[in-house]
């Protein structure tokens, strides 16, 4: 049945706050089976995109699908094949890292069994085991990014929507991250995740829209949308803004 | 919370000192644009300023009475009473009700470097700026005209410079007093502080008691003048008396209480710049979990204590399991359940002994001797049920941007709320099962058990029904601060009147219970008990079947509205 729905697919999604407009009306399909980078500078429209797409904030206008489920008609069928993790949203941070995954895991309806072994898998490979009873308020930036990923990814959903999983995590963190999110998604799963670290894109994935002012200006594969540039050349050609000083900031160098 | 920027300090050249005036200015700022394209918050703040102006003209016509009839017998009498229950407000109302308004949070301030003196100073104008103190100002505007029509001009301005100091008094300690507590609560001794509050509470109880005896027993009305001369000479009294007592011919008072005043400002200031201190640095994590205790079991069975080994592990267990700990874990919530505790017991003890003397019984002292009726014991149940549901009107802002989480996983909105629910009454009906049976037993009436205890259950569930709906539709942020007490930008008010209103319809709602007790005599007795509980618990589960549907349909709303705006 879901064979030929592409795994997101959003329609026309426009928000206005207070008046600015913070999307314009966003139109985009992520393959099943991609891993697709969502790029854009500070106030893009990105997490403001990702929360409309995965059901967190309702659009003023537009729609969203996940493998076919309309997210704001069927939110139940749709929230069931997704695993999120939002930025700038706090977690259950009163609780420990085993705790919370337990708490998300009987959430989503698993059977406590099951959710006790991957609970028990995924401290051990996110090197969050060691924590033991640390509540999660008292973790690093790092281990909340690593926390809040086995969380999104417990219930073994098939699409993984992620707001900026690399921002405020160190290498070695980084590094077991994409791993994780490589295997995810060599096994058939669909990666979307937003970033503003170029590097990372062009290292992961096989899709990427650059999104500025709220709307999208380049889409397609990595390849395509390169056009055998460096991505960051793209980037900045597309966004514009100055990217050096002039003769202002003189005291700087007092 | 966007910082003007215009009231930073100067740019290059020698720094230009920063003075109170600053920080009034930003917190006018700050309240102004708190206001920007918000119409329903500038609507209620405009209704609150009017129910702020209508107690400020009672107060008024209180305070003025004795100047006006031109009696001074009682001027001394109503100024240091009624200036001493003024004081008494603002020190136990934040902590019970409204809490404090924190639209300046000093720990914005940690970064700048300024004088600790400034700091303090500065934010002490800030508060000054405020409805409730402008209200009070009107009101005790009274005191100085009954000094002047009794004294003349120069017993006026005595008065004037005394209501002055004891404002700045009542702000003061407020401010104090509020950040004392937010700090202790911060730390893990909080059963201490629940033991030290219960304490206090049961102390105010004996001379709160004799005081109302011996006003609502009119013939003793020169011992209740002596009783209020001597607290004239404490700081509740004293900025409140200065001015009467130049007008009664004792000029060498005056000056003595002005300092006595003084003194206690400076005091207060003194402590709240200490515990201002720890607000600042971040105190969150001081006292970290005690050494690491060995992991023991499943990550599921650490979700569930061992005590709540029978609990489903399922999605309304979860929800509980976590609802549970967060009443224990979070400081905030923490600080609502020994606000019921206290006033829960503080408050039917005092209004049924309270009551009780007016039949003027000989035995006055003995609580049992009074003549409680059903009727009123049923009336002060009503109120600990009203108060211990209205702590869930802003569940969902307790979680802030947690939520998050439950509307990802689409959790449907009657299990939410019926979890919310258990959670809460995990801690809540032991203690109104306590103070049911507490009540009774003071009261000298054992029998009287089911009356307490079925009035307090039907008014309890029909707040938790109540409570959701306030709770799903009129939501609001928590300011993400270590101030369990703290409220957001100029907005307490509102919040207050928000509160006021979901009490009265929970009151509305268990009105059926005061009629009972009133018609049905002794009969209802023995009917309370189950009738009480059988309509609070379906009121509770009816409460949370209708607004879980309003839930499903703004779960996304309700996250925008609980998430801080940073």
């Amino acid at each position: 049945m879901t064979g030929e729905h592409p795994a997101l697919a959003l329609r026309g999604l426009a928000k206005r706050f207070d008046g600015t407009i913070a999307v314009a009306g966003v139109d985009l399909d992520v393959p099943a089976g991609s891993f697709y980078g969502l790029l854009g500078p500070n106030g893009a429209g990105k997490t403001t995109t990702l929360s409309m797409a995965v059901g967190l904030l309702r659009p003023d206008a537009g729609s969203a699908w996940v493998l076919g489920q309309d997210v704001w008609r069927d939110p139940v069928a749709a929230k069931r094949l997704l695993g999120v993790m939002p930025d700038g949203v706090r977690l259950f941070d009163r609780l420990t890292g085993a705790e919370l995954l337990a708490y998300h895991g009987l959430l989503r309806g698993m059977d406590p069994a099951v959710v006790d072994q991957r609970a028990a898998e995924l401290l051990d490979v996110l090197a969050l085991g060691d924590a033991g009873r640390t509540l999660v308020v008292d973790y690093s930036a790092g281990m909340k990014k690593k926390i809040g990923l086995a969380c999104a990814l417990l219930h073994g959903p098939r699409v993984l929507v992620l707001d900026e999983p690399f921002e405020a995590v160190d290498p070695v963190s980084a590094a077991l991250i994409r791993d994780i999110l490589t295997r995810y998604a060599a096994g058939g799963g669909t990666v979307v995740f937003s970033s503003h670290v170029m590097e990372v894109v062009e290292r992961l994935c096989s899709h990427v829209a650059i999104l500025a002012q709220g709307a999208i200006k380049r889409v397609g594969t990595i390849a395509d949308v390169r056009g055998g540039r460096s991505l960051e050349q793209v980037f900045v050609e597309v966004v514009g803004g100055r990217t050096a000083t002039g003769d202002e900031l003189s005291w700087l160098s007092r | 919370m966007a910082v003007p920027v215009n009231v930073a300090a100067a740019p290059a050249g020698p720094a230009r000192t920063v003075s109170a005036r600053h920080f009034v200015r930003l917190k006018l700022r700050v309240m102004g644009n708190n206001f920007r394209g918000q119409g329903w918050r500038i609507a209620l703040f405009i209704g609150g300023a009017l129910v702020g102006l209508w107690f400020a003209a009672s107060g008024f016509f209180l305070f003025a009475a004795p100047g006006m009839s031109g009696n001074g017998r009682y001027a001394v009498l109503v100024a240091a009473a009624g200036g001493g229950l003024l004081v008494l407000g603002w020190l136990l109302l934040p902590l019970v009700f409204f809490g404090v308004d924190e639209t300046l949070d000093p720990a914005r301030f940690a970064l700048l470097p300024l004088p600790r003196r400034t700091l303090v100073v500065g934010l002490f104008a800030a508060a000054l700026v405020s409805v409730p103190v402008l209200a009070a100002s009107l009101a005790v505007l009274g005191l100085v005209v009954t000094a002047w029509s009794l004294g003349g001009w120069s017993a006026g301005l005595v008065a004037v410079v005394g209501v002055l100091a004891g404002l700045l008094l009542c702000v003061a300690a407020s401010r104090a007093v509020t950040s004392a507590f937010a700090s202790m609560l911060r730390s893990r001794r909080v059963r201490d502080l629940a033991a030290v509050l219960l304490a206090v509470a049961a102390a105010l109880l004996g001379p709160l008691q004799v005081f109302g005896l011996a006003a609502l027993r009119e013939t003793d009305w020169t011992r209740l003048t002596g009783v209020a001369t001597v607290i004239g000479w404490t700081p509740f009294g004293a900025p409140w008396t200065a001015g009467i007592d130049v007008a009664q011919g004792r000029v060498w008072a005056a000056p003595v209480k002005l300092l006595i005043t003084v003194v206690a400002v400076v005091a207060l200031l003194a402590w709240w710049s200490r515990s201002l201190e720890s607000a600042m640095v971040g105190t969150a994590s001081r006292g970290k979990a005690p050494a690491q205790r060995g992991v023991t079991g499943g990550a599921v069975a650490q979700l569930f204590p061992r005590a709540a080994n029978w609990a489903r592990r399922d999605r309304f267990g979860a929800l509980v399991a976590l609802q549970a700990r967060y009443w224990w874990r979070d400081a905030r919530r923490r600080a609502n359940l020994i606000t019921i505790a206290v006033v829960g017991i503080f408050i039917p003890v005092l209004f049924n002994g309270g009551l009780s003397f007016t039949s003027g019984d000989e035995q006055g002292f003995n609580m049992g001797a009074g003549d409680s009726s059903p009727t009123l014991v049923t009336l002060s149940m009503i109120f600990v049920g009203v108060l211990a549901s209205v702590t869930l009107a802003n569940q969902f802002g307790f979680d802030g941007s947690a939520y998050a989480a439950n509307v990802v996983a689409g959790v449907p909105g009657r299990v939410e709320l019926r979890a919310r629910m258990t959670a809460f009454s995990l801690y809540v009906l032991p203690m109104l099962a306590f103070v049911a049976v507490l009540l009774s037993v003071l009261l000298g009436r054992p029998g009287w058990i089911g009356l307490t205890a079925g009035s307090l259950a039907a008014t309890y569930g029909a707040g938790l029904a109540v409570n959701s709906f306030v709770s799903v539709l009129a939501a609001y942020a928590l300011p993400e601060t270590s101030n369990p007490f703290a409220m957001n930008g100029g907005a307490g008010v509102a919040k207050g009147l928000l509160t006021v209103l979901s009490m009265g319809t929970t009151a509305v709602a268990a009105v059926p219970m005061v009629l009972a007790a009133a018609l049905l005599g002794d009969a209802w007795l023995w009917l309370a008990l189950p009738v009480g509980v059988a309509y609070g618990l379906g009121a509770a589960l009816l409460g949370a079947y209708l607004a879980g549907d309003v839930l499903d349909r703004r779960q996304p709303e309700l996250l925008a509205t609980v998430t801080p705006r940073r």
